[in-house]
């Protein structure tokens, strides 16, 4: 009975939808798969909540999907096999590895499923519709700056700095790192990268490796925490060495708690991207490639990154804050 | 080797004490504590270093400490990582959203609040431990495989209950700062090595620890690791015993939970990620076997200890912390085989 209830309703809801896309050459419901690296990372909780309300917005249902924890290309791939499994129309992947998952990405397109990439992508780019991410290279480069600006940075000086990972493969932590070092070389050539660490995703880690450099490196001025993970780490190792404001701490995403310490100083500066708009984007680009067979203007999108400091309005600061999902 | 089952010399009584194993692993420890004061100019052998290997140390230590108790008694406990998520999570969740604080709550002030989170973070882990005892002994599943789940379930939920960001709430990042002897200059000589938090949890892993070799608890615990058959036979309840030791992991990892929010002044839902490996990596480099029956407190103590020397070590040496993995890989290949050699010998 309840079945049979459902089902008419179901009917209904299709029937409803049938109408009011009459006219669009698809009538049934557009399914849209999002498999993304770690349930446990807030950047994708933000993202999760933009994906949410563009799925909403366009009528869309939306599979969301990824590990618990483990931001890893082997907990990945048998979680993309399985929503290709579930025939979906379109598929937003964000790969844990270039290469690691570019296999089932081309197997989602052989199955017709039309593929956006978000945030980091895979190795060959070539039939996915549209790679939408954040000016990771643009944000290592704003870190440098938000740390020169701090320690006064002047020519003909040197200064010790340090960067703390989550792993060495991960793209938007190489890319980072890479616009960090290259805006280094060309506008302050006097700080000098003295080490990188990795924390595997555990700020308890990411904590530790700061507390070590703070011992090897006691003429350290500033450290650029690469994401999140390593933004908490470093910011209660600094706190609790008594070291916050003598040291520039510039970290990445706008985890809530990490915003709060802006305010207090141990921040100097926090790198923010817009999860949430690279997520609405990548669904309403799929959605509208999905209905009319039009591909986007242009294949790859950068969503500007922007920093987040003591000068930075309240407006601001609330826009760019993650959304925790409870 | 020979002389030692004809009397019981003072050499042999130290030995029974702490084990042929642990003797070994100071050797380990002091080889590498040199290498990696050669390579590192001398920094690596400084008061700082060590108490940033001690605050390492107090983190994972209670795992590893329940770690051994399950593996002795001849089981696995998958779900110890999660469970410090979750209790850091939960210990954040009671205080900001239960409790309406938030951090500007700070020091000495926070410190009612911090021992009620540290009460809810205890009863969170006692709950994974209840929850996997449930699965083990009353449907029966094998602990690999029931920890296992509630490993998932506890990543779940951690997830769930913050939200997917650190909460953050009241903090004392004193507790976890090493304390210094007062009226010593810390410029003429450091004697800040521990924080309280380590302390505490030395308190704890020694009270274990005599639990573990002194008291029937322990007796039990080996005498259901190396046959259980028997242990029944014996007249040991073994359903309800290994239910206490699962209780105890659970409520060890609440601890580990709750040190973790005092380390970072927030309750993170990946604070625990990856830990429980370290903490069976601790456990087998300290003499425990899988196969159960054996292992040690002092070994598991001076097994952890080792993991984060390393871990510290190479960094103050600068060589890529992608080595970690391949030492730890050597250290735990070397620990079996020792085990291995040390029971054709006759000897545990």
């Amino acid at each position: 009975m309840k079945r049979s209830l459902r089902t008419i309703a179901a009917f209904g809801v299709a029937a409803a939808l049938a109408v009011g896309a009459s006219g669009c050459a698809a009538d049934k419901q557009i399914t849209i798969a999002f498999v993304m690296g770690a349930e446990s990372d807030p950047f994708f909780q933000a993202m999760k909540v933009g994906a949410e309300a563009e799925a909403k917005a366009e009528g869309v249902k939306l599979i969301w999907q990824g590990d618990a924890s483990h931001y890893d290309v082997a907990t990945e791939v048998p979680i993309v096999d399985n929503v290709i499994a579930q025939k979906p129309d379109g598929l937003v992947l964000i790969p844990t590895d270039p290469d690691g998952l570019q296999a089932s990405n081309d197997k989602a397109i052989a199955a017709g499923i039309a593929v956006a990439n978000v945030d980091t992508h895979v190795t060959d780019l070539s039939k996915v519709i549209t790679f939408i991410t954040g000016d990771n290279g643009d944000g290592g480069a704003k870190a440098a700056k938000a740390i020169a600006d701090k320690i006064g940075y002047a020519a003909g000086k040197t200064y010790q700095v340090v960067v703390g990972l989550t792993s060495a493969t991960a793209t938007t932590n190489v890319a980072r790192l890479e616009g960090f070092k290259a805006a280094v070389a060309q506008d302050y050539p006097g700080i000098q990268i003295m080490d990188v660490a990795y924390s595997a995703a555990n700020p308890q880690t990411a904590a530790s490796n700061v507390n070590n450099w703070l011992t090897k490196y006691p003429n350290l001025v500033g450290i650029f925490a690469i994401d999140g993970t390593n933004a908490s780490g470093a910011a209660a190792a600094l706190q609790a060495k008594g070291l916050t404001k003598k040291i520039a701490l510039v970290g990445y995403d706008a985890y809530p708690a990490n915003v709060e310490l802006i305010k207090s100083g141990v921040f100097t500066a926090l790198i923010a991207q817009d999860p949430a708009a690279e997520a609405r984007l990548a669904i309403k680009t799929l959605v509208d490639y999905i209905k009319n067979k039009k591909s986007p203007a242009q294949r790859d999108v950068v969503i500007a990154n922007v920093t987040l400091d003591a000068n930075t309005s309240a407006a601001d600061l609330a826009k760019y804050t993650y959304v925790a999902t409870n | 080797m020979t002389d030692s089952k004809q009397a019981l010399s003072v050499r042999d009584r130290a030995r029974s004490l702490v084990g042929n194993q642990t003797s070994l692993l100071i050797v380990v420890m002091i080889v590498l504590s040199v290498v990696f004061t050669a390579f590192s100019n001398g920094t690596f052998l400084s008061t700082g270093v060590f108490a940033n290997i001690l605050t390492d140390w107090g983190g994972y230590i209670l795992l590893a400490v329940g770690q051994t108790l399950v593996v002795i008694s001849g089981g696995i406990d998958l779900s110890v990582g999660s469970t410090v998520s979750l209790s850091s999570v939960v210990a954040g969740f009671f205080m900001v959203k239960i409790l309406g604080l938030n951090s500007d709550l700070k020091g000495v002030d926070a410190w009612g609040v911090l021992a009620l989170a540290a009460l809810v973070a205890i009863a969170t882990g006692l709950v994974v431990g209840a929850v996997n005892a449930v699965l083990i002994n009353v449907l029966k599943i094998v602990p690999f495989i029931a920890t296992l789940s509630t490993f998932g379930a506890a990543a779940g939920l951690a997830i769930i209950v913050s939200g997917g960001m650190p909460m953050q709430g009241p903090s004392d990042f004193s507790l976890i700062n090493p304390v210094r002897i007062p009226g010593i200059d810390p410029a003429v000589f450091d004697t800040g090595l521990f924080s309280p938090m380590v302390l505490v949890m030395i308190i704890v892993t020694a009270i274990v620890g005599l639990f573990l070799h002194k008291a029937r608890f322990g007796l039990y615990t080996y005498a259901i690791g190396s046959n259980a058959f028997a242990a029944r036979a014996a007249g040991i309840n073994v359903k309800v015993h290994t239910s206490k030791i699962y209780l105890v992991s659970g409520a060890l990892s609440g601890i580990a939970g709750f040190y973790a929010y005092i380390r970072l002044g927030s309750g993170s839902p990946s604070s625990g990620m990856g830990m429980e490996l370290y903490a069976i990596a601790a456990t087998v480099i300290g003499g425990a076997s899988l196969m159960g029956g054996v292992g040690r407190m002092w070994g598991t103590a001076l097994g952890t200890l080792i993991l984060f020397t390393v871990q510290s070590g190479l960094l103050m040496t600068g060589v890529a912390t992608d080595w970690k993995q391949i030492i730890v890989a050597i250290l735990i290949a070397a620990a079996v085989a020792v085990q291995t050699l040390q029971k054709k010998n006759g000897a545990r």
